[in-house]
């Protein structure tokens, strides 16, 4: 019995030993392929993403609810506290409510005399959040919208309050969204009244870091920090959140987005805008092409000499 | 006419690709968007540890590798690299208890902590080599530490929840080691 068996390992280790060989070999293949061409790989993880998770979706939402219900409840116990606390917020939402009104009006007529012509509105797609990175190193979300309802790699998603991510890999049904706070995330901004560029830079906490700031003396804590749109990845002027200092002192910013509750997240469509390379292109037409073309507009122009 | 040991073994395979799926899901829950200070431990390894000792004849390579590859792909890490590594500590282990009739606690919780650990250091330094954006080692260490507290309680789940334990050797030919 016992030779029996040992001679049934004899075969059956070799065996096993090339299956493991062959699958690392494999892996580590992909890893390199991967390292060597991301986008066809990532193209495959997004396809075999799209095909996994939407499959948990009848349970992924009611459990992820049911987990908001209980905090929900939770917070039911300290009501009468967070109702005080609203009433109070509430009255100076009303000052600023007023102010907010006759800006507006002031806003539109200085528009109005001006004709200035604003960025036409973007549109958006909402979808609902229905996984995260399941990392603890990476900070992503993955929405049910995906090819099929337009989405495009690289647009910006917010979550009504301010920016949140960009999308990073869309899929059939699905498509993920790298939120700021992720450690490969770097965004272009702008920090408000003194107009400064920086790049906003994901370090896996919850407030990214600015980076490449030029005069951090004219930056104070509690400025505005919007998208700049350089380099034509967002539209411009969305709200990203506030500046704040960190105890060593580096500038932060405090994300405007809710991310402890990210249910939904709109996703904006931003259409490619016309690109002006250098001053030329602004102000004269392009100039006429060379040599065979020229020669078949010379008819035309001729034509248009008789003519005249 | 169906083996009873074949239909059992097949049972557990069943079950342990539920768990492993159930582990995947939980982590997936869209539950917190903030970033955690502290990385949780890694259950999905504690899990595929804690087993491929106990019933090495249930996890076998090829869904071990199939398991790990999706795990890669789902949770965004780069494709292959901590899978490869991953079964190949696997295997290691599984190569330790092979022969050997029992092994204490201890000793066994000694070799999963050499194997995450280097599991982890090889992990960080070939994604260092390949120029990988990746997480530094200090947390990457921090996570295999935490997995390493939880192995225990894994174990314990598998033994006392599914009656994961290991075989004698005369269970072991008549339940069906290779």
């Amino acid at each position: 019995m016992a030779r029996d068996r040992n001679t049934q390992v004899d075969y059956a280790r070799p065996v096993r030993h090339i299956l493991i060989g062959v699958m690392v070999v494999l892996m580590l293949g992909t890893f390199l392929l991967w390292r060597i061409d991301s986008p066809r790989v990532e193209r495959f993880r997004a396809t075999l993403v799209d095909r996994v998770v939407p499959s948990f979706d009848w349970a992924l939402l009611p459990v992820t609810r049911l987990v908001g219900l209980v905090e929900g409840f939770q917070s039911y116990a300290r009501l009468s506290e967070q109702n005080q606390e609203l009433r109070r917020e509430l009255r100076q939402m009303k000052a600023w409510k007023e102010a907010a009104l006759q800006l507006e009006q002031e806003n539109a007529k200085l528009l109005d005399l001006n004709k200035v012509r604003l960025d036409p509105k973007l549109t958006y797609v909402t979808g609902v959040v229905l996984a995260d990175s399941g990392s603890p190193f990476r900070q992503s979300v993955l929405l049910n919208v995906g090819a099929r309802d337009g989405i495009i790699d690289g647009w910006a998603t917010t979550d009504g309050l301010g920016l949140a991510g960009r999308i990073s890999g869309v899929g059939k049904n699905t498509s993920r969204v790298i939120l700021l706070t992720d450690s490969n995330s770097r965004i272009p901004v702008t920090i408000q009244p003194s107009g400064q560029q920086a790049m906003l830079a994901g370090d896996n906490t919850a407030a990214p870091l600015i980076e490449f700031l030029e005069n951090p003396d004219q930056v104070r804590p509690g400025d505005r920090v919007v998208s700049s749109g350089d380099g034509g990845l967002f539209p411009a002027g969305l709200l990203v959140g506030q500046v704040a200092l960190d105890p060593e002192r580096r500038l932060r910013v405090r994300l405007a987005a809710d991310y402890e509750r990210l249910e939904f997240l709109r996703v904006l469509r931003s259409h490619a805008h016309e690109v002006i390379r250098d001053a030329g292109g602004l102000i004269a037409p392009p100039p006429p092409p060379p040599a065979p073309v020229a020669e078949a507009a010379e008819p035309a122009a001729s034509e248009g000499g008789a003519d005249g | 006419m169906v083996d009873p040991a074949t239909t059992q073994r097949w049972g557990y395979r069943l079950l342990f690709v539920a768990l492993a799926a159930v582990l995947l899901f939980l982590r997936l829950l869209p539950l917190d968007m903030m970033p955690a200070t502290l990385p949780g431990p890694d259950l999905l390894l504690c899990l595929v540890f804690a087993w491929v000792q106990r019933r090495p004849d249930i996890v076998t390579p090829l869904l071990l590798g199939a398991l790990l590859f999706l795990s890669d792909m789902l949770l965004g890490r780069a494709p292959g690299l901590w899978a490869a590594l991953a079964l190949i500590a696997a295997e290691f282990l599984r190569s330790r208890h092979q022969g050997s009739a029992e092994m204490p606690f201890a000793v066994e919780l000694a070799f999963v902590a050499g194997a995450v650990i280097a599991l982890t250091v090889a992990y960080w330094a070939a994604q260092g080599i390949f120029a990988v954006p990746a997480p530094g080692l200090s947390d990457l260490l921090m996570q295999a530490v935490f997995t390493l507290t939880a192995y225990p309680a894994v174990v314990g789940v598998s033994q006392l929840g599914f009656n994961i334990r290991r075989l004698s050797p005369t269970e072991a030919d008549s339940g069906g080691a290779r």
